[in-house]
């Protein structure tokens, strides 16, 4: 192999610098990396670069990947290890969470959108949102699997004009990659927040798949509305053991007129209920319009404590088994009622007549319906099913036959 | 077997998928002696070959509770034995499992129930092997749902036979067991054959 060219980009570097660069030197460190250790040309120059840098103390002249450092680049053409000069709309800003970062969010052009940071180090201009930047010599590098802008103390901040209106493109949930995305979604499922910092998560639904989501709460940040259909920009998009969520704080959320049709949907299951979780039969609710979250035996609701107007509800939730696949289901009040031939109003009754109380109802529940085949009717999302019809399957004879023809098939 | 055996809802993040319960009657399991564990780790699930050919971790059953024994003092538990139209299967419960003990306790023998549990293999000292099932939950039902369970069993156990060839458990077990399809057909026919047209 040549080293020729690398060498010479390199030298070329270090003399811009002033230094005086040994380019047999150099080669050699570069032949010994490839062919010795098998590291790959790009690799190779820039950890002579770096190397160079540090016996040299030279600031800014490592991490330059080949050839590209400092080079105008949009957004969509960076990848994690390039130097760039890029231009971009702050369109949004969240919140730091360490002392090292000045500042953090996400950055924009035509082609694509980023995540960046600013770290306090680098003694940069405060960025505001709206606004575009010019951006000379930022490092592109990998946070959470998604390329991440970093502008560090060698960056230049300009503020500059850009009459390019940003329309950023919905894409369909489906499509949803690590990083910024935007899609056009109904909110279809809210869930009870885990978190005291969590202000909603729940469940966004396209045509082409539902998606997970969450708003961690913040000055000025409002809950979304059940059954409304958004567009949302710029939402950060994690994926945690290879599940795509997203969290929508920082993102821009506009409502929509209309509705759009949302895949998944309905989903049929049969088979035994082999297990009842702890939270089925009778629970109750916190009062406080909009969180409906579960108390606690002690009426206690996580966001707003004490809570004595507690309102009843009845649900089941258990899995469903097959014996080749399982599902989780949720049995909502009136399917619950159906199912153990329960009201509300008798478990009421029951769990305030009685020293078990709620235990009571529970404990009747599983009786009634632990260990039996039903067959569950609802929304699924991810193995699970959000029940809104269901019944006990039966000891059906007319199966017999055909069982005992092909048992007997072969004697 | 010093691990307690709690349900493994603890771990219902990510990729977590819950073990499904196999359907097998009572002289298909009888028969069960090898087990293993899937994954390096020391809390990956430990399974059972069944000679039909498949991996089992949980078991869902229905039959008749026909006798039941308290046993230990500091240590209770309660063992018992459920037949099923083809033979008898030993189910235990202990303090890991008090829900399915109480529920055991509380229920007079006979009577139908329905058994959601683990098998394990023992050997005892002579060299003999048995197979028991640790309860997660015990709940007495009726002859509706025990006829049911037949059917689906019934089902399962012919479905497991025809991809015997199929499957690398299938082959597997033909391997290690010497599985002769034709007795298990004929357990089955028997089976189905008890039930009421």
């Amino acid at each position: 192999m040549d080293y020729s060219s690398i060498t010479e980009r390199i030298s070329l570097k270090v003399s811009a610098k002033g230094h005086q660069a040994d380019t047999a030197k150099i080669e050699g460190k570069l032949r010994r990396l490839i062919e010795e250790f098998g590291v790959p040309p790009q690799e190779a120059e820039r950890t002579v670069l770096n190397e160079l840098a540090r016996d040299l103390a030279i600031p800014d002249l490592g991490s330059g990947s080949a050839g590209a450092a400092g080079e105008k680049k949009l957004l969509r053409e960076l990848s994690s290890g390039d130097w760039a000069t890029i231009e971009a709309k702050v369109v949004s800003l969240s919140g730091s969470y360490s002392s090292a970062i000045s500042q953090t969010g996400i950055l924009a052009d035509s082609t694509g959108a980023m995540r960046f940071v600013v770290w306090v180090k680098a003694n940069a201009p405060r960025l505001s949102v709206g606004s575009w930047y010019r951006f000379e010599s930022v490092v592109v590098d990998e946070y959470k699997g998604s390329p991440n802008v970093k502008v560090h103390s060698g960056t230049t901040i300009k503020e500059i004009t850009s009459e390019t209106p940003l329309i950023p493109k919905t894409i369909p949930i489906r499509d949803l990659t690590p990083g910024i995305g935007s899609i056009r979604g109904k909110f279809i499922q809210e869930w009870e927040a885990s978190h005291d910092r969590m202000l909603q998560s729940g469940l966004v639904g396209d045509e082409s798949g539902t998606v997970k989501f969450v708003i961690w709460k913040e000055e000025g940040k409002e809950r979304l509305v059940p059954g409304t259909v958004y567009s949302i920009y710029y939402a950060l998009v994690d994926e945690y053991q290879g599940r795509i969520s997203l969290n929508l704080t920082t993102a821009t959320i506009l409502p929509e007129d209309g509705d759009i049709p949302v895949s998944g949907g309905e989903g049929v299951f049969s088979g035994a209920l082999v297990h009842i979780a702890p939270g089925s039969g009778l629970i109750k609710r916190c009062p406080v319009e909009g969180c409906n979250r579960v108390l606690s035996r002690q009426n206690y609701c996580p966001v707003h404590e004490i809570q004595p107007g507690f309102l009843y509800d009845l649900r089941i939730k258990g899995w469903l088994d097959n014996g080749w696949e399982t599902r989780e289901i949720l049995v909502q009040r009136e399917a619950t009622e159906q199912l153990t031939g329960m009201s509300i109003h008798e478990s009421k009754e029951l769990a305030e007549n009685n020293p078990l109380g709620m235990d009571e109802v529970f404990l009747r529940v599983r009786e009634r319906i632990l260990g039996r085949y039903l067959t569950c009717r609802g929304r699924e999302i991810d193995q699970r099913i959000l029940v809104s019809e269901c019944g006990f399957l039966h000891f059906d004879p007319g199966e017999i036959p055909g069982l005992l023809n092909r048992a007997g098939g072969s004697f | 077997m010093a691990m307690p055996d709690r349900p493994s809802f603890a771990r219902r993040e990510g990729t977590f998928e819950r073990e499904p319960a196999r359907r097998v009657f009572a002289a298909e399991l009888r028969e069960t002696r090898i087990h293993f564990r899937e994954g390096e780790d020391e809390k990956s699930p430990t399974y059972v070959l069944l000679p039909t050919g498949e991996r089992c971790n949980r078991v869902f059953l229905v039959g008749t509770l026909t006798e039941k024994k308290k046993q230990g003092e500091q240590n209770m538990f309660y063992r018992a034995r459920v037949v099923d139209p083809t033979g008898t299967f030993f189910i235990m419960a202990g303090s890991y499992q008090p829900e399915a003990m109480q529920q055991i306790a509380r229920i007079e023998a006979p009577s139908f129930v329905a058994v959601t549990g683990k098998p394990n293999v023992y050997e005892t000292p002579d060299g003999a092997t048995l197979i028991s099932i640790r309860c997660e939950s015990v709940t007495a039902v009726d002859k509706d749902t025990r006829d049911r369970w037949v059917l689906d069993c019934s089902l399962a156990t012919l479905d497991r036979i025809d991809r015997m060839g199929a499957t690398p458990y299938g082959e597997r077990a033909q391997k290690e067991y010497h599985t002769d399809p034709a007795v298990f057909r004929k357990m089955v026919f028997d089976a189905l054959s008890q039930l009421r047209m």
